[in-house]
């Protein structure tokens, strides 16, 4: 990609670039701090994740305003503009993980009070891995402009999906196993939903950043793989 | 289920619209020196067209083939065929009078004639048609309504058109030009060298307008390019580097050296 003729075009596109990266960054380690912090009943790692949420939202207040102004003083076009605009959604995503995470931190606390969560949830870790590594893989895509990684990690969503049917389905073996459990699961529960959204939003920030760097969008249609959603009633 | 993409329906439309102008294989030289390159494209009937590139891209020699005005300059000649409604107007047979009666154009600095503002509008209707008195005044009334200036300058027909500002000598030429009916305008540059506001104006204007002539304009500004026009041109030292509908143009463009440009990364 060559330069700009006006140099600070050039300067004001890779501030916005940079903010993307760092709300990545720390969407990753959210996402990390979050699931460790569940698994192994640390409050103090909790509560990092939820005060990191602060900075999160700061950081996307930050990006708002300097493509909003970008904008306004640039007029951006084509791959200029598809940048611009890709990042003001990605941020979201981006910061509706940090969200999620933090949602998971807020849950540290009351599993952690009834049941050792890692007897409970063996495949949870399994699947907080997955999603941790989906979280970093995108940015690091987007950051290398390297589309078809990105149209692949997009269907790799799939396989969170899967894993999120198993989970829902081992933790209501424990459940029904024991209604003791049945605190400490459900909040587990909702800790699995929520990697399982984080994967969604990954997958938006996927299709966003193959877009900014192709100009066209991926096909609608991926497959889904979560049967939770039909299964669970009939249990 | 995603609905279909509303360019998907553009496309789907654009198919069944009817060409007006058909450039083919064009290529024009100012004595020795080839200033447009095999140009071939068409332009669609009651749609703006927007030609945009860097000076001496050739731009504003293709508009001016449009009308042959350039003939009025020596050594200065076309070589291809340019169609309007299937009839090529570079034919030595056409009549350059009715040819410029059907192709108007509106220059870059506004150009009123020194005589009153009724006169501007009509002088150029009197070269084509006899109108009596009640029939010109009609006209001249019409024009500056189509033109967006009638309510301006109803009350003082007979000032100089040269007393008007810049913003509405445009308008009042824009006005002179739809006065003889023309079937296609041409733009030039038009709202360069006017304040934003007269700009904004300009732009309604050929929003309306559209609606019954095909209008070609050319422009430096992109932003405008972007807002006026259906299809837009990039061109760039004598060739026609690409050539789509304008939001494809300004969003993802094919070709390389289009984006280059409409994003400042030119040379």
């Amino acid at each position: 990609m060559g330069e700009h003729t006006v140099a600070s075009f050039d300067e004001d596109l890779e501030q916005i670039s940079k903010l993307i990266s760092d709300m990545g960054d720390l969407a990753g380690s959210m996402v990390g701090g979050a699931t460790k912090a569940l698994l192994n009943s640390d409050n103090a790692l909790a509560q990092r994740v939820v005060s990191d949420d602060v900075i999160m939202d700061a950081r996307q207040r930050e990006l708002d305003d300097r493509a909003i102004t970008l904008i306004a003083k640039r007029q951006p076009m084509a791959n200029d503009l598809r940048a611009v605009v890709g990042s003001i959604r990605m941020a979201g995503d981006l910061e509706r993980i940090g969200d999620l995470a933090k949602n998971i931190a807020k849950r540290v606390g009351t599993v952690g009070l009834s049941v050792t969560p890692r007897d409970l949830s063996h495949s949870i870790d399994a699947m907080a891995q997955l999603v941790l590594i989906q979280v970093q893989g995108v940015i690091e895509e987007y950051a290398a402009r390297d589309a078809a990684a990105l149209a692949k990690l997009r269907n790799e969503d799939e396989r969170i999906d899967v894993k999120y049917t198993s989970v829902f389905r081992e933790l209501l073996t424990y459940m029904m196993e024991d209604p003791r459990n049945i605190t400490a699961c459900t909040h587990l529960l909702f800790c699995a939903k929520n990697l399982e959204r984080i994967g969604d939003h990954v997958t938006n920030i996927a299709e966003n950043a193959y877009y900014v760097l192709t100009g066209s969008q991926l096909p609608a249609n991926r497959p889904k793989q979560d049967e939770t959603a039909m299964s669970a009633p009939a249990a | 289920m995603k609905p279909m993409l509303s360019t998907d329906l553009n496309m789907a439309e654009s198919v069944t619209e009817k060409t007006k102008i058909e450039v083919k294989n064009l290529n024009f030289y100012y004595g020795e020196s080839k200033a447009l390159k095999d140009i071939s494209l068409s332009l669609r009937e009651r749609s703006v067209t927007a030609f945009i590139g860097p000076s001496g891209c050739g731009k504003s020699t293709l508009l001016r083939v449009f009308n042959r005005i350039y003939e009025l300059y020596p050594k200065q000649r076309a070589e291809g065929q340019v169609l309007l409604d299937g009839k090529n107007i570079l034919d030595r047979s056409q009549d350059l009078n009715l040819l410029r009666t059907k192709i108007g154009m509106v220059f870059q600095k506004p150009t009123p004639f020194p005589m009153s503002i009724y006169e501007n509008i009509a002088f150029g209707v009197r070269l084509y048609e006899k109108l009596g008195k009640g029939e010109m005044d009609g006209r001249v009334e019409q024009a500056l309504k189509r033109a967006a200036l009638w309510t301006e300058v109803k009350d003082k027909l007979n000032a100089s058109g040269l007393s008007l500002s810049g913003g509405q000598q445009q308008r009042l030429c824009i006005a002179r030009t739809v006065a003889v009916k023309p079937e296609v305008i041409l733009l030039d540059e038009p709202a360069s060298a006017l304040d934003p506001l007269s700009t904004a104006k300009i732009e309604e204007l050929i929003d309306e307008l559209q609606a019954d002539y095909t209008i070609v304009i050319v422009t430096h500004n992109m932003q405008q390019a972007a807002r006026v026009s259906k299809q837009t041109a990039f061109m760039y030292l004598g060739e026609l580097v690409e050539f789509d509908a304008t939001e494809k143009i300004f969003t993802s463009p094919r070709e390389k050296r289009t984006q280059d440009y409409i994003t400042g990364r030119f040379g």
